[in-house]
């Protein structure tokens, strides 16, 4: 049976407020430094939106082909198969061969493969990998 | 781990089905697309008859998990039934004129798989064993239903419900998980059967109890009870009028299903439990619920008597049931093996189910008219006056009308009043007095709302102008047909569903419930209820 009285005691969650304290205390002293210390300029280049180090070109309120979110989506299903895949491909090995475990094991990871292929069937007849 | 499968064939079949449709529903043959409906409802069938004959679940209830399967999956035959034509309906026209199939602007096959997702959602909440399962069942079963809230009609006020309806959804579902969070901190398990036997054995700590109180408020949402009903009028009006039918029923069946099994974790305070096992309902978490029901129930009732829109009108009357069945789950199980009608738990039950047939048939008769929109287009009807003389103009939509609203208005001797009945027995045999009162001046109020219904239906001339038309879907009105022949035979024939609920609703499984009870007059008047006429049970056990 699972032990509860670590997590009734309110002492085990002192190490979680002391982070708590700190994160707060760093985010407010650096804020507050800059503000104090740091030399105050203004206009010039410093007002440009940040692009990853570029100049931006054009406003930011431009309009995507809507096809980019199917892409997206699309890629979060791999993304999502990979996810359930490792942990299940690192588990895997240490199961008995001989015991029935390891079939259900191997059933279910190929259910799981077979309805990400479904998310494909149905993103292909929808249209998503057509560009033209 | 392959039993847990076992108990699961059912669901694999609904999910089967979803892959199936939502691969079908993208044909470039329209013929192949409309078959979405039928491969759903056969799916949907098929699990309802594998739920039947499946195995009892591994939880502290065994015999819930076949029987609110069985229910989910029939009544969600009707339902795939009553939302044909939601979608699609411009596109379909427009190819069968000979225009070029888009499949970017079909949302058929979204529209059943969503539908069918959301149905193995609460079919899951049923075999739950686990705080992690549970949370996530239950959110299979909301996420679709925000999607199929926004696209079941053209009009912005889908939209409008749909963003209002995700977003307190999300609020919702944070409260509970918050409070499944805390259920675990202070008892160290997510498994039941182990957070059961923790509670028993070492009585309910201040955490847990938290939870408890958290894990409640937040499900409420799905159940449309009081603190979190807000939402129900504005979505249910926004909704079309067969996605409201099944907003009206399947969340709140999950809803209810996770609240009996939270609460099979503290048990109940009367009965074998209190004396055997020293197992009780917290004071706190009845009077929480005593509180909720009977907001719930009246805030529902007197809200619904002042609406103009149909519509509006069955959803807080949505929100009254809700309260009513609440009623059933503070009385609890009652005593180890005690009869239907002092099982608070197999009213519960058998409420649900009734409320979905009974539900089904009003919303058929509203899904089954509609109006020509200014532009031409088929909107829905969303007002009174279009139910006027409907017995006499559509005499099939209109008496489905009439029964439908009588039985949930709970007149005898249809089914409403034999699935009140037991609330109301259970409720006086947990010693419940007021609440009953409560509930029963609220059965009153409710018959100003009901009774309109009826009496507009039957009783008064169609008004002048434009009638409204019958919608081109035959499937609307035979699931109200269904519906109609179910609600008047179980009125009658209803004794192996009331059986069905009363096995449904024993609580075992954490190995300290195994004691059996002592003899008791309950037990007797259930050995009488098995072999009487099942009209006459209800009624003979009000005197017994």
């Amino acid at each position: 049976m699972p032990s509860t009285l670590a997590a009734v005691e309110l002492n085990s969650y002192l190490p979680i407020f002391i982070i708590l304290l700190m994160a707060v205390t760093f985010a407010v002293a650096n804020v507050a430094g800059s503000l104090l210390i740091g030399p105050q300029r203004k206009g010039g280049n410093k007002g440009i939106a940040y692009e990853s180090g570029m100049n931006p070109v054009g406003t930011a309120r431009k309009r995507f082909n809507v096809r980019f979110y199917l892409i997206a989506m699309v890629f979060l299903v791999f993304d999502v198969e990979i996810i359930f895949l490792y942990p299940w491909a690192a588990t895997f090995p240490n199961i008995d061969p001989g015991s029935p475990d390891s079939l259900v094991w191997l059933g279910r990871i190929l259910f799981f493969l077979f309805t990400t292929v479904v998310a494909y069937v149905y993103g292909f007849r929808k249209g998503v990998f057509r560009f033209d | 781990m392959s039993e847990k499968l076992a108990l699961l064939v059912p669901e694999i079949i609904v999910f089967l089905t979803t892959c199936i449709v939502m691969v079908v529903g993208l044909s470039p043959n329209l013929a192949v697309r409309r078959s979405c409906g039928l491969l759903s409802a056969s799916g949907l069938f098929i699990a309802a008859i594998l739920a039947i004959n499946g195995p009892a679940g591994d939880g502290l209830l065994p015999g819930l998990t076949p029987y609110i399967k069985a229910v989910i999956a029939l009544i969600g035959v009707l339902l795939v039934m009553l939302v044909a034509g939601t979608v699609d309906r411009e596109e379909d026209a427009r190819v069968s004129r000979g225009g070029v199939f888009n499949a970017l602007r079909t949302n058929r096959a979204e529209f059943y798989s969503f539908i069918l997702f959301s149905l193995t959602g609460a079919m899951l909440c049923a075999s739950a064993s686990d705080l992690i399962w549970l949370f996530l069942a239950l959110e299979l079963t909301s996420l679709p239903t925000y999607v199929l809230v926004t696209m079941s009609t053209r009009g912005t006020r889908s939209q409008e419900a749909g963003v209002k309806y995700f977003f307190l959804g999300a609020l919702g579902a944070a409260v509970f998980l918050y409070g499944f969070a805390l259920i675990y901190g202070g008892t160290g398990s997510t498994k039941f059967v182990d957070i059961a036997s923790i509670i028993a054995q070492q009585g309910i700590n201040q955490i847990t109890l938290a939870g408890m109180i958290l894990a409640i408020i937040g499900v409420s949402f799905k159940i449309a009870a009081v603190p979190m009903h807000f939402y129900t009028a504005d979505v249910y009006q926004g909704a079309a009028s067969p996605v409201t039918a099944f907003l009206a029923f399947v969340p709140k069946t999950a809803g209810f299903v996770s609240l009996i099994l939270l609460l099979a974790l503290v048990g109940w305070d009367h009965g074998t439990d209190k004396v055997s096992v020293g197992h009780t309902l917290p004071s706190q978490l009845r009077l929480l619920l005593w509180v909720m029901a009977a907001l719930t129930m009246t805030i529902g009732n007197v809200l619904a008597v002042v609406q103009s829109s149909p519509k509006r009108v069955l959803a807080y009357s949505s929100i009254a049931h809700s309260g009513y069945m609440l009623v059933g789950l503070i009385a609890g199980p009652g005593d180890y093996g005690a009869g239907f009608a002092h099982n608070g738990i197999a009213a519960v039950l058998f409420y649900l189910a009734a409320y979905g047939l009974m539900n089904v048939g009003a919303f058929a008769a509203l899904a089954g008219l509609e109006r020509r929109g200014r532009d031409g287009r088929p909107v829905e009807i969303d007002s009174f006056d279009d139910l006027r003389g409907l017995c006499a103009g559509r005499p099939l939509l209109g008496w489905t009308l009439v029964v439908c609203s009588l039985s949930l208005l709970g007149l005898p001797p249809l089914l409403g009043f034999f699935s009140k009945l037991p609330l109301f027995t259970s409720g006086i045999a947990s010693g419940e007095i007021v609440l009953v009162i409560v509930m029963g001046i609220n059965s009153a109020i409710a018959a100003f709302y009901y009774l309109r219904f009826a009496a507009v239906a039957m009783l008064e001339d169609p008004s002048d102008g434009p009638k409204p038309l019958a919608a081109p879907f035959p499937a609307r009105a035979m699931s109200g047909l269904v519906a109609l022949v179910l609600v008047i035979s179980l009125s009658f024939f209803g004794d192996a569903l009331m059986k069905a609920s009363r096995n449904a609703a024993v609580v075992e499984g954490s190995g300290v419930r195994a004691v059996p009870a002592s003899p008791s007059p309950g037990h007797k008047a259930g050995d009488r209820h098995d072999a009487a006429s099942p009209a006459a049970a209800p009624a003979q056990r009000v005197g017994a």
